[in-house]
Order: C-alpha cells, then sequence, then structure tokens
C-alpha cells in the first residue's frame, strides 16, 4: 500500500492550476491572439511540479530501537523543510530484501557492518556493483573518481594507501550516498557466576565463543530445560530471530553479523588479533607469476579435515566455493549470479583451482597483501551438498524472476558444516541448539601460536541460543539464571537494572558497526549530491547520539571514524565537519535549512511544500 | 523461573481467578445433565475450536505470508491518528500501569474463559452456542486481517513519544506474549474486539448473573483502554476490534436463532 515512488501526492494541484488558467480564459482577457493560445496550451501541458514525498523505511522499535527513532527524527525535519516523508516499519529480513536485493526503497536507516580492513568500502560503493542486487552498493551510487580510487587503494599499503582512503573518504562523504549517523557502543551482559573470559574477546564473535575459558565454568553445569543431565551448555539468548529461520550463510536478508554461520562453516583464514592467520589452512604462500594479473596464492589445507557428515573436506571443495561466490549458478544461467553477501572478498578471486586434495591456488585482481588476504576469509562450503543448489530458484515450478540460484534462497535447514559446531536442533523463532564437534582440527595438538588460545574448540558441550523478544527481556532471563548471556546487545535503558545486580556484568564494545541513513540515488531528487547534503545535514548526530544512543555512541561523518585510516579532516570535532547542523540541540533553524534545500537548485511552493519537478 | 514455569504462572492464575469469579458469581446453579449439553452445543464449539486450530496454523505461518500478500498499513493509521496513543499515557502513573497490565494479562484471560463455565451452566444453552460462535467469528475475521494487513503497534513506530509501559515494566511478559503474537499483528485488536464480545454477551445474561455483567462490562472497558495505554494498540486498531466485537455478537445471535 505504501508508495514505493517518491511521487505519491495527488495530482490536486495540477487540477488548481488549470482551472486558475481556464477561468482567466473564460473571462476573456487573454484569448484575443494565436500567440497567447499557444502560450496557454505551453502552460497547460507542462506537468505541474508536486511536493516531494519519500518512504523512509527502516527496521520497528522491537528489531531496532535505534533506527525508528532516527527514522522519526529524520521524519519530522523533513516534514518541516517541506517534503512529506512516511516511515515504513518493517521487519529486518523484508527491509534487507527490499533494499539490497530488490532496490525497493527512497531512503532506508540500519546498521552498517564494517570490516577491519577499509576494502569493504569497495563493494559499497563502486559503480562496477550499483546494478546488480546485494550487499554491495545498494544506493546505486556511481562517481568514475570514486572508482578510481576504490581500486587504487586496493593495490596501495602503508602512507600511501591512507592518503587514498582519506581522498576517498572526503569524496564519499561530500557525495552522501549515505549519511553516517553514529558509531553506537555495544552493550552485552553476562552472568558473574557464570563462564569465564568474556572479556578478553568481542562477545558474540566466532573468536569470542573459542576463546572462553573451559576451567573457570563455575556453576555452567546448572541444568537448563533444554539440555540433558551430563552436558554443559552456554545459554545465549538472541533477539533477531533471523539466525533460526535460514542458516544460509550466503541469503544477505538473514544475516546480521554471520557470527552463527562462521561457527559452523570454516574461511580458509580467519581474523586474529587485527591479522588474517591460517584457519582451514596449514598455511599460504604468495607469488606473483609473470603472466599473472595480480598475485596467486598457494593454499596447503590442514591435514584429515573433515564435514559434519563425515565426507573429506579437500582442496576440492575450496576450489569449488570461490567459483560458487562468483556465480552461484556455475554457468548455468546466461549471466553469472554473484553470492552478494561475499561480493567483496568473491570479486578479489579470478580463478581458483585444486592442485591437489590438499592444495589450491587462487588467482587474484591486482591487490595489495592485506587485501589480497581478505579473499581468505570467506566460508569454505561443502561441494557435495551446494553443486545441486546451482539451479534455478523456482517456486512450486514457477520461475519467479529469472536470475535467482537455490543456493541463494535455501534456508539450509540441516547445514553440513566443517566448523567448531554442528547443528543440533532447531525450532524456527524459537531456538537453536549446536553440539561441540568432537573432530575439528582445533581440538588436536600441535597448533601454531595463533591459535593456541582456542585450543581444544569450543569447550562446553553445547551452544544454546533462545530467541528473546527484546533486549529487557534478554537482561530479565540472564538475571534468572536461564540464560548466561546476551549475544545480541541491549540498550542503554537496561545498562542501569544491570548496574544494580551484583549477579550481572556489562560488557561494552566499540565495534565497526555505523548506523547510516540510505539514499536511492537512482530516484528523483534523491540523484542529485546537492539535495542529499541538504537532506543529510538535517541529521544532528550530536543530539541524535546523546537521546538515541544515550551516549552510548558516537557521532561520526566518515564510515571509517572507528578505522585509524579514517580521514584527518573528516574526525569528529564536536560539529558534523561536512554538514553541520542548521541549528541546536535538535532544534531545526528551518529558514536556514530551507536554504539549503534552495542552494541545491529546488523551489517551493507558496503553502512552503518543497517541488520536484 | 523458565517459560515453561511462567506459562504454568499465568495459567495457574487463570484457575485460581476463574475458581474466585466462579464463587461470586454462580450460586445457584445445578448443573443438569452436562453431557447432553455438551452434546447439543457440539456443533458450535466445533466451529469455534476449527477456527482455533486454523488460527493457530496461521498465527505460525500468517506473518510471513503477509509480507508477500498483505499491506503494510502502519503509515496509514499513524497518519490518521498521529501521537493520540501518547496522550493516553500521558496519565500514565505505577499505579495504573500495574492495574492495566494485570487486566491487559490476567481480566483479559478471565473475560475469555469464564463465559464458557458459566454458559455450561446457564439453563439456557443458546448463549453457550452463541458464545462459540461469536467467539469463532472474531478469531476468524481476526487472522483474515493479521493476514492482509501488516502493521506496527504504536510502541513501534512511534518509540520516542509512546512507551512500551507493560514490557518495560514486566519484561517476561513479552517472553509469554511473542509465543502467542506476532508484532505485526495489532489491527483490529483482538482484545478489544473478544472483550467487547464477552461484555455485550454478559449484558445479555444479567438477569441470570447480574454480578458477572457487574465484572465483565468493567474489566472489558479496562481491557479496551488498557490496549493503548500499555502502547501495544492504535485508537484505530481499537475501534475497529470494538466494530470486529459488536459485528461478531450480532452475526452470532442471528445464527443461533
Amino acid at each position: 500500500m505504501d508508495s514505493t515512488h517518491p511521487q505519491s501526492k495527488s495530482g490536486s494541484e495540477s487540477t488548481v492550476s488549470r482551472r486558475r488558467v481556464l477561468g482567466a480564459l473564460g473571462g476573456g482577457t487573454l484569448a484575443a491572439s494565436a500567440g497567447c493560445v499557444r502560450q496557454v496550451g505551453a502552460l497547460m501541458n507542462r506537468e505541474a511540479p508536486e511536493q516531494l514525498s519519500f518512504t523512509i523505511k527502516t527496521a520497528p522499535a522491537d528489531a531496532d530501537p535505534r533506527a525508528i527513532r532516527i527514522a522519526r527524527f529524520l521524519a519530522k525535519r523533513l516534514q518541516a523543510v517541506g517534503i512529506e516523508a512516511s516511515i515504513t516499519p518493517m521487519s529486518n529480513e523484508v527491509l534487507l530484501r527490499d533494499v539490497l536485493l530488490n532496490h525497493a526503497f527512497d531512503i532506508f536507516i540500519a546498521p552498517m557492518r564494517g570490516r577491519p580492513d577499509p576494502d569493504f568500502l569497495r563493494p559499497l560503493l563502486h559503480s562496477r556493483f550499483g546494478a546488480e542486487p546485494g550487499t554491495q552498493n545498494p544506493y546505486g551510487y556511481a562517481n568514475l573518481d570514486v572508482d578510481a580510487l576504490l581500486e587504487r587503494q586496493r593495490a596501495q599499503t602503508g602512507k600511501r594507501r591512507r592518503k587514498t582512503l582519506a581522498r576517498l573518504q572526503r569524496s564519499v562523504v561530500r557525495d552522501q550516498p549515505f549519511s553516517v549517523v553514529a558509531f553506537p557502543d555495544e552493550i552485552r551482559v553476562t552472568r558473574a557466576d557464570g563462564y569465564a573470559g568474556w572479556e578478553q574477546r568481542p562477545i558474540h564473535t566466532p573468536l569470542g565463543y573459542l576463546g572462553l575459558d573451559r576451567d573457570a565454568a563455575g556453576t555452567a553445569d546448572r541444568l537448563s530445560g533444554d539440555t540433558s543431565e551430563d552436558e554443559r551448555a552456554l545459554r545465549m539468548t538472541l533477539t533477531d530471530s533471523r539466525p533460526t529461520e535460514s542458516l544460509n550463510p550466503l541469503a544477505p536478508e538473514f544475516r546480521a553479523s554471520g557470527t552463527i554461520t562462521d561457527l559452523l562453516y570454516d574461511p580458509l583464514g580467519r581474523w586474529v588479533d587485527g591479522q588474517v592467520r591460517p584457519w582451514l589452512a596449514s598455511s599460504w604462500t604468495w607469488s606473483r607469476p609473470p603472466d599473472a594479473p595480480g598475485p596467486v596464492a598457494t593454499v596447503e589445507l590442514r591435514e584429515d579435515l573433515t564435514w559434519h557428515d563425515g565426507t573429506d573436506l579437500t582442496a576440492s571443495d575450496v576450489a569449488f566455493t570461490y567459483r560458487l561466490l562468483a556465480d552461484t549458478s556455475l554457468g548455468r544461467l546466461e549471466s553469472p549470479v554473484p553470492a552478494p553477501r561475499f561480493r567483496g572478498l568473491g570479486s578479489l578471486v579470478t580463478d581458483a583451482e585444486a592442485v591437489d586434495e590438499r592444495t589450491v591456488r587462487l588467482s587474484l585482481v591486482p591487490s595489495s597483501r592485506p587485501v589480497a588476504t581478505r579473499s581468505l576469509t570467506a566460508p569454505v562450503l561443502p561441494e557435495h551438498v551446494w553443486e545441486a543448489k546451482a539451479q534455478q530458484a523456482t517456486v512450486a515450478g514457477l520461475d519467479p524472476n529469472g536470475a535467482v540460484t537455490q543456493a541463494l534462497v535455501w534456508s539450509n535447514p540441516d547445514p553440513v558444516g566443517s566448523g567448531p559446531l554442528r547443528l543440533e536442533r532447531r525450532r524456527p523463532r524459537e531456538l537453536l541448539v549446536f553440539a561441540r564437534n568432537e573432530d575439528h582440527f582445533l581440538t588436536r595438538d600441535g597448533l601454531a601460536d595463533h591459535l593456541a588460545p582456542f585450543a581444544g574448540g569450543f569447550t562446553p558441550d553445547q551452544l544454546a541460543f533462545t530467541v528473546v523478544p527484546s533486549g529487557g527481556a534478554a537482561v530479565e532471563l540472564v538475571r534468572a539464571g536461564d540464560a548466561d548471556a546476551t549475544a545480541s546487545g541491549v540498550m542503554p535503558a537496561d545498562v542501569p537494572e544491570v548496574g544494580r545486580s551484583d549477579e550481572l556484568n556489562l560488557h561494552v564494545t566499540r565495534p565497526r558497526t555505523c548506523y547510516q541513513v540510505g539514499y536511492n540515488v537512482r530516484r528523483g531528487a534523491l540523484s542529485s549530491p546537492r539535495f542529499r547534503r541538504a537532506v543529510g545535514r538535517l541529521l544532528d548526530k550530536q543530539f541524535l547520539a546523546r537521546e538515541v544512543f544515550e551516549r552510548y555512541g558516537q557521532p561520526a561523518a566518515s564510515p571509517l571514524a572507528r578505522h585509524r585510516s579514517v580521514a584527518p579532516s573528516l574526525v569528529w570535532n564536536g560539529e558534523d565537519p561536512e554538514l553541520p547542523f542548521p541549528g541546536e540541540a535538535g532544534q531545526l533553524d528551518v529558514e536556514r535549512a530551507r536554504e539549503a534545500f534552495r542552494d541545491a537548485g529546488y523551489r517551493y511552493s507558496s503553502d512552503g511544500d518543497l517541488l520536484g519537478t | 523461573m523458565s517459560l515453561a514455569e511462567s506459562l504454568a504462572v499465568v495459567l495457574g492464575g487463570v484457575v485460581l481467578l476463574n475458581a474466585g469469579v466462579a464463587a461470586l458469581v454462580l450460586r445457584r446453579e445445578r448443573p443438569g445433565d452436562l453431557r447432553t449439553r455438551l452434546r447439543e452445543a457440539a456443533p458450535y464449539l466445533a466451529f469455534l475450536g476449527g477456527v482455533l486450530a486454523v488460527n493457530k496454523v496461521a498465527r505460525e505461518y500468517g506473518p510471513e505470508l503477509s509480507w508477500v500478500v498483505g499491506w503494510n498499513i502502519t503509515h496509514r493509521i499513524y497518519s490518521i491518528e498521529g501521537t493520540l496513543v501518547a496522550h493516553v499515557q500521558s496519565v500514565a502513573t505505577p499505579w495504573l500501569t500495574t492495574y492495566f497490565s494485570a487486566v491487559y494479562l490476567f481480566g483479559y484471560t478471565i473475560l475469555l474463559t469464564f463465559p464458557f463455565l458459566a454458559y455450561l451452566l446457564h439453563p439456557q444453552l443458546r448463549h453457550l452456542k452463541r458464545a462459540a460462535v461469536a467467539f469463532g467469528l472474531n478469531y476468524g475475521l481476526g487472522v483474515v486481517c493479521y493476514t492482509l494487513f501488516v502493521s506496527y503497534g504504536p510502541r513501534n513506530r512511534i518509540p520516542d513519544a509512546v512507551e512500551p509501559l507493560l514490557y518495560a515494566a514486566y519484561p517476561r511478559a513479552q517472553i509469554v506474549t511473542s509465543q502467542v503474537n506476532a508484532n505485526t499483528n495489532v489491527f483490529p485488536s483482538l482484545h478489544a474486539s473478544l472483550s467487547v464480545t464477552v461484555a455485550l454477551l454478559a449484558w445479555r445474561t444479567r438477569e441470570r448473573y447480574p454480578r458477572w455483567t457487574a465484572i465483565a462490562v468493567p474489566l472489558a472497558a479496562s481491557v479496551v483502554v488498557s490496549t493503548m495505554y500499555l502502547g501495544i494498540h492504535w485508537a484505530t486498531d481499537v475501534v475497529a476490534g470494538i466494530a470486529l466485537g459488536v459485528g461478531s455478537v450480532l452475526v452470532a445471535e442471528w445464527l443461533v436463532e
């Protein structure tokens, strides 16, 4: 019912103006000459401009209490400057489907997940990806200079790369394909008498789970209703039910963080303490053959790797995985259907080939060592399961819309991975129970130093995720001893409650995730960077960080604000260095804000409505 | 306290409350041959049972189906009434929150369950039949609306103006309610429609059970207000719910006569 098009107001203004013209004609004052008739015709056949109107899509308060508040703030300011704005709350899954896959939105508000290496900006902003469905460039943003900078930084290192990244940030922040609002702090709660070691690595990350102290489990062998007597389970609460509905690591609309699928599927290499280190691979070497355009990785797999179903994991599975990421139809459809969630990593690899059982060779596009090494962090999938998923996705024999493969829409209810955990039980929207994988390589002796903290793999017998409706309910369960910790973050409003309780500990981290207001650059006025800049100025980030993030978050101008490579000129200095808010403490100086829209080339009706063309 | 225990507390509370209300209301009842009575009312009760079974399945898959076929009317409702619910909440006090939370959780369950106990014992069986049909219509039409319309309540759409009073005060309540309902099912308010249904039926039997009428009518009114006070429903949902409740009773009476 909600219009997804920017123009949704009825044509009432055009009828009025036409009636006026006809009235003037009837009065006989103008109808004298043929030239005048032509003039009337030219006037009447013009489309009357209508008020600009946008729909803001975002998640409801249950799913994301911050996003909808930012949406409310923005919608009110848009209305104040004469733009019709409506908010459509939708479930996270539907929101991401609309934004990432269908590009059916005007403006959306959602968290943007940053990665350790700034190259995550390349799939996000490169114009080559603008026409593809997926996490890559949902805005439809195209700037050839930015494309060049994105490609250049990929092959650079050190100071030169930082310089390129600084220029890149300045261009992107100037163009505002999205507005960075603020970087929230993640707040999580654990039981003081439960497992220990939470503070060593961020909670609800693969290494966070794997690095928990096995001996300091305290009362963790308390019984839970969902596990049998002799088993020790780590019980987490989850406010996002999507992982219980699909465990497909390639489905972008179901993955907020990917932590859970990361525990099921091992990559060749994993980020450990700021560096990609060997994981499924025992080692890799880089070379640069004279005929190759970019680096070539020769990756050696560990010995005796198996999938959860007992099948051997071989170099052929690895080569298959990279072929699947590049084209989930494996050449069966006319044009390739890349896996959207791993577009950044997949687009680095041009060729993957199994040399023998345990050796795989990956050829890459020209890229620096740190960027090239990122390509090794994609999850490795079993060929004998996913091969069959390369066919075109159909619904009851129908072809819904062409270029979609099973691999992207399959819910993967019974996942076969190689990771430290395997799925034991699943109740959609309620529960996920994983069991420790006894055969995982982490349980073996002779691990390299960087894996020492994770030796033994996941140490409790089970990892259970219970879906809860809110952070408040999660805190309640942890306090009552029905859960050991919250996997999803809780809200600042829950913090005093935790502070008052001796049974609970608070953990605050600062991940590289920011809240963004994303614009569909393919649509109407939003295609103009001047217009987007005027919209971006309506966000009082300082005020939002205080009121919406309740001080658990920092306002920011750049998506790299929590990276070392943040452009010095874009560091927050008390107000937005690029688009300062015209007003104070959330109060908009409406005249100044309207001036920005006039400067952008837009004009106002006599009623104060901002008109489109 | 686990989920099962929370549910046990709710169920135990409902049984106790029913016993309490029964002691107040049912004094003169001499149950005749219950088996014969049940047999006679069976088709009507089967209708309700069938609707509830369909309803259970639809609640499971409906929300997803709704995103495919339904209209997202959240903004439509917001543009009709704006922050009206915030004005209802402006009278909030801790006492009122406790009262309306109790009414929403326990008062409502009494309204849903007690009529069946009372009407099973009522000399005229048509009240039981009416109640069964009216409830069935409420749930049936409710689930059709829930599939056709996607709508989030005020606490989800305007959280800066409307507080989730029930869930802020009793986070566990949300765990229980989220088991039986999706947060996109707010239009119409079934809390409002069923409460109105029960109040109307109670009015019809006021001569036999005057005390039940005296309990049910103000309780139903409180439930109706609580849905807005607690930030769960829009006034629009409540108006639609009242219409659904009145309509269900009229149709049920017509069908049973």
